[in-house]
């Protein structure tokens, strides 16, 4: 019964102390030991390679200390997001640089960026930890922040033409406008990509927070060199304490933060269908049932109608803040002849221009100069190395289809099977796979198997959740008036799946191929590479040449490999995935 | 005209298409908006009476001309214009009573003014109760009523009303359309006057005081009609019915002229060789729709009104004169005034089956100039086939003042079903239809 049931404050239990209370002051205690503990650790003398305590009772702090990195690297995420898409979608000028540097920088692995950050940060912060713990959170922010931007860009982009005149008849100002109206918009999307963008900042986890540059190795304190450090040892134990720690951390997002805040973008959502109230998650539940934040919920509310109240009395004495106006830069055709027409927005415009293209150029011959003084053998080895790689790849994004497709599909065609596997599912995709490679390894060795088999397995750990979340999203648009009609006509259930379920699927399907090859070249750093029980694990792949350029710091080999890698994921969007899209969009869209 | 808040002169707009060229969509369009009126804007789709009212707020700048708002340049968005939108553009996560409070969010209001603009518009379109709800627990015509109740709040001289009442039904446009009217006559609002942009031949009538009615290729004014019937007007009184009559016959002069406009559009073609018959365009409509107005023309005798047939089927009046139009290019039908008879070939067609049918039309078809022409196009060409860009590109050189995508579209789709020319959507393709499998 599409019946809204929404009981207002009076209605709650009267408990003294309830349930909820305690969860709350539980969160609240343990988001201010968060801080100090990161505030003390930043403040702390510079110590490199911190000794990591494998023993179970220092695993708390360590988890803490990996969740605040994770939070304050979506911070930076969300801000970056937030001004980049913004301008990416209201200037032309904005879009047409910002669109193609996002499609190169998200096809650069985390490694790639590592040895510049962490030199370059340290010399800032020579004397204490903050230059190292901000390198790694920024190395956790280029693993984070891409898919956000994009989203926020084509969300704001999609706004329905008839809603943006409406806003702009009504004089909305910029700030107005992005609050009441862009934001809103891009609610539900965003809500989606940050979790997945906090899963991709713990998958390099253990590369972020433990990694050797040169001669020196780093170490921060946090559940990630915990696990680098117990995979070297081939600690078994202490691996299996991280592991559940990871998952922990990882189930507890998922229910306080996560799924509270999905079913909070629900009200964003744009469909105009009357009736369909999203469940309330059980946190919600039990906070609501807390004094404590109905007592904070108050005191806010009251604030805010009082400092509302200031604004407009001072705007009201100093006619329209800055706020209210539309934003001259950006706003639609008459901006635009308002800055062609103005010779200072010209010239500013020409010089910022000329200023990007000196950078870029500049770095366009460093990196010329640095790529020429390889010897043709070297770009010989690169080569074949990059093969084998994409060997891997394909093979990983092959076997995840094998078994994901299906599973998707069977999973996505029933709505009982969607409610229990989906949060399943969400868990199991947020773990960082490469914690798993050291079981996978050993299981795989055991199995009399060598190292280029295990490296293709850790691969397939790390991709095959985008073409099952895919598949599955493409299973819900199957239209069951064709489903009935094939069984109705009893179609055999292999002709039902050829004729129906995979055309389906496809479009999306091609969506998840996209996303698990960028993401299982980017996984190649740490499938191809690895230190377990202090044995050395290698295989000719350009992961693998990646790994050892960036810890050798040799930035010959490091940018070379960057770029064939770059080269490759991005030729091969543009040459195989993206006519494959187009196709996929136009044969087998279901408005026929 | 009494003092002028709007006025637009020689206006022109043209959109870039996809292909590089340039789609006139509006041609030296001038008109103005007084005090105290009620104006409609009414065509057929694709006159550009849409642009034209986009223009007027200052969303969209044009290409030529000049728009004054008070008799001065217009810069940026109209200050003078609030506007209704045909989907409503509602902002589904705010609830009606913030919908209609958002226009006043940069106005710097204290909340107790806020709140009692909101309530007097609120109480005006009788939203009352609704306060806390949602768009989508709203049906169509309350979602409007927010719409106008949103519009009206910022208390501009000038209401947009662009096709507000198109996507409701009609005894609830009905009741809006009445509403308006009310609004505009009580004077209890900052309300002056209303533009009204629609299709709808009743609704401008039973609404407005000056109808402009505007014809397509490119868009432009054809006609103003001055409708000095006494408010409220009565649907059924013959004051009423002889108004509706006067615009549909200006509508079907402006979109069917009796005799065809002699060189009007004179391409350099058709001068080079004046012996031959102007290339035809293909009004865009679907050959089944045409054959159903041919068999409800049979229906009546052979011989029918145009109104009765356009209110008769329930099709939209634009939409009827496009498909009688189609017709006529076949021969099928004659057009004396606003009559629509049967020609002997039109009877005959009527009469037969469907392979019959099916025959006639691949025999018609093939006689259009501009079949002919694209047949030509198609055997000179290697394999008897042409992309379906490359025919676009010949009919824009063809009919330089038309759309040529869409008089392509209807060469694939009347071509196909005449079984003339086949099309493969895959590879865009045009080919001739040799009829291997038809026989």
């Amino acid at each position: 019964m599409p019946i809204k049931t929404q009981f207002s404050g009076r209605f709650y239990p009267q408990r003294f102390f309830s349930l909820g209370d305690a969860l709350v002051l539980l969160v609240i205690a343990t988001t201010i030991f968060g801080v100090v503990s990161t505030g003390h650790q930043w403040s702390a003398a510079f110590h490199p390679a911190t000794e990591i305590d494998l023993s179970i009772s220092a695993l708390p702090k360590y988890t803490l200390l990996s969740a605040a990195r994770g939070f304050i690297a979506y911070f930076f995420s969300l801000s970056f997001t937030l001004v980049v898409g913004y301008v990416g979608a209201k200037s032309r000028l904005g879009e047409r640089l910002i669109l193609p540097a996002l499609d190169i920088l998200q096809t650069i692995p985390v490694l790639g960026f590592l040895p510049g950050l962490v030199l370059g940060l340290i010399s800032l912060f020579p004397n204490t930890n903050a230059g190292l713990e901000l390198a790694a959170i920024l190395m956790m922010v280029t693993s984070q922040v891409w898919n956000m931007t994009f989203s926020f860009y084509s969300s704001i982009k999609s706004i329905p033409e008839e809603i943006n005149e409406a806003a702009t008849m009504m004089g909305l100002g910029w700030f107005q406008r992005l609050l009441r109206l862009e934001l809103p918009f891009s609610a539900v999307n965003l809500a989606w990509n940050s979790l997945l963008s906090m899963a991709g900042g713990w998958f390099f986890l253990t590369v972020c927070e433990a990694f050797t540059l040169g001669s020196r190795e780093f170490r921060l304190p946090g559940i990630g060199s915990y696990m680098a450090v117990a995979i070297a040892e081939g600690n078994r134990s202490a691996m299996a304490m991280g592991v559940v720690a990871m998952t922990l951390l990882i189930v507890t997002m998922d229910f306080v933060i996560w799924r509270p805040i999905l079913a909070w973008a629900q009200r964003y959502r744009v469909e105009d269908v009357p009736g369909a109230v999203p469940t309330e998650p059980l946190v919600q539940i039990v906070i609501r049932d807390s004094r404590i934040v109905r007592f904070l919920k108050l005191q806010l509310r009251d604030r805010q109608a009082r400092k509302r109240q200031r604004i407009l009395e001072r705007e009201k004495a100093e006619g329209i803040g800055f706020l209210n106006k539309p934003l001259e830069v950006f706003a639609s055709p008459q901006a635009r002849q308002f800055y062609r027409s103005k010779w200072l927005g010209r010239v500013a415009v020409f010089f910022a221009l000329t200023a990007l293209g000196v950078v870029l150029g500049w770095g366009g011959v460093r990196l010329f100069e640095l790529l020429s003084t390889l010897s043709a053998s070297e770009w010989v080895i690169l080569g074949r190395n990059a093969f084998w790689t994409w060997v891997r790849v394909m093979l990983a994004v092959v076997l995840s289809t094998v078994w994901a497709v299906p599973v998707g599909i069977w999973i996505g065609t029933s709505s009982r099977r969607i409610r229990v596997a989906q949060p399943v599912i969400q868990v199991l995709a947020s773990f960082p796979a490469p914690m798993l490679f050291p079981i996978a390894l050993f299981a795989i060795l055991r199995l009399g198997f060598n190292f280029d088999v295990a490296s293709v397995a850790m691969m397939l750990l790390g991709v095959q959740w985008y073409v099952l979340f895919n598949s599955l999203a493409g299973a819900l648009r199957i239209p069951a008036e064709l489903d009935f009609a094939l069984r109705l006509m009893e179609v055999p259930r292999w002709e039902r799946w050829r004729t129906l379920y995979l055309p389906c699927v496809f479009p999306s399907l091609v969506t998840g191929w996209v996303m698990a090859t960028g993401a299982a070249w980017n996984t190649s750093i740490v499938a191809e590479y690895m230190v377990f029980k202090g044995k050395l694990y290698q295989t000719g792949g350009l992961g693998a040449t990646l790994t050892v350029a960036a810890s050798n710091a040799d930035f010959r080999m490091l940018a070379a490999s960057l770029t064939i890698m770059v080269a490759v994921v991005i030729a091969f969007n543009r040459f195989v995935w993206a006519p494959i899209y187009r196709e996929a969009q136009t044969r087998y869209r279901m408005d026929a | 005209m009494k003092k002028s808040l709007i006025e637009l002169k020689n206006v022109s707009k043209s959109f870039r298409l996809e292909s590089g060229t340039d789609l006139r969509v509006l041609h030296s369009v001038s008109l103005g908006v007084g005090e105290d009126e009620i104006v409609a804007i009414l065509g057929p789709s694709g006159s550009g009476k849409s642009t034209c009212l986009r223009i007027m707020s200052g969303l969209i700048p044009a290409s030529d001309g000049e728009v004054l708002c008070r008799q001065q340049p217009l810069d940026g968005v109209n200050p003078d214009v609030a506007m209704v939108f045909q989907s409503f553009a509602l902002f589904p996560w705010e609830t009606v009573y913030t919908n209609i409070a958002l226009p006043l969010a940069s106005l710097s209001l204290s909340l107790s003014d806020t709140k009692a603009r909101v309530k007097k518009v609120i109480d005006l379109v009788g939203l009352e109760g609704y306060e806390e709800a949602y768009p989508r627990e709203l049906s169509g015509g309350m979602k409007q009523r927010v719409g106008v109740a949103r519009a009206l709040v910022m208390e501009r001289p000038v209401l947009f009303l662009d096709e507000p009442f198109s996507s409701l039904d009609i005894l609830t446009a009905d009741t809006l359309r009445a509403e308006m009217v009310k609004i505009f006559l009580d004077k209890k609002t900052a309300t002056r006057s209303m533009v009204l942009v629609t299709h709808n031949i009743e609704e401008t009538v039973s609404m407005a005081r000056r109808i402009l009615i505007m014809g397509t290729n490119p868009g432009h004014i054809r006609r103003e009609i001055i409708n000095d019937l006494p408010y409220p007007r009565d649907e059924s009184t013959t004051g009423f019915r002889r108004m509706v009559q006067q615009v549909y016959a200006s509508i079907t002069e402006a979109l069917m002229p009796d005799a065809p406009a002699p060189a009007e559009a004179s391409t350099a073609l058709a001068r080079a060789t004046p012996k031959e018959p102007p290339i035809e365009t293909l009004p865009n409509v679907q050959m089944v729709e045409m054959i159903g107005l041919l068999e409800a023309v049979g229906d009546r005798g052979g011989r029918a009104d145009i109104f009765e047939l356009a209110h008769e089927t329930g099709k939209e009046f634009g939409r009827t004169l496009y498909l009688v139009k189609a017709a006529e290019l076949l021969d099928l039908v004659e057009t004396p005034k606003q009559t629509v008879i049967l020609t002997d070939l039109g009877g005959h067609f009527v009469a037969g089956d469907i392979n019959i049918r099916k025959r006639m039309l691949h025999e018609l078809f093939g006689l259009l100039r501009i079949v002919q022409m694209a047949s030509n196009l198609l055997r000179k060409s290697e394999n008897l086939r042409i992309p379906i860009e490359e025919l676009a590109e010949r009919v824009g050189e063809w009919l330089p003042t038309e759309n040529p995508h869409q008089i392509v579209e209807a060469l694939v789709s009347w071509g196909r079903f005449a079984e003339y020319f086949g099309y493969n959507d895959d590879a865009k393709e045009l080919y001739l239809d040799v009829g291997q499998e038809t026989t």
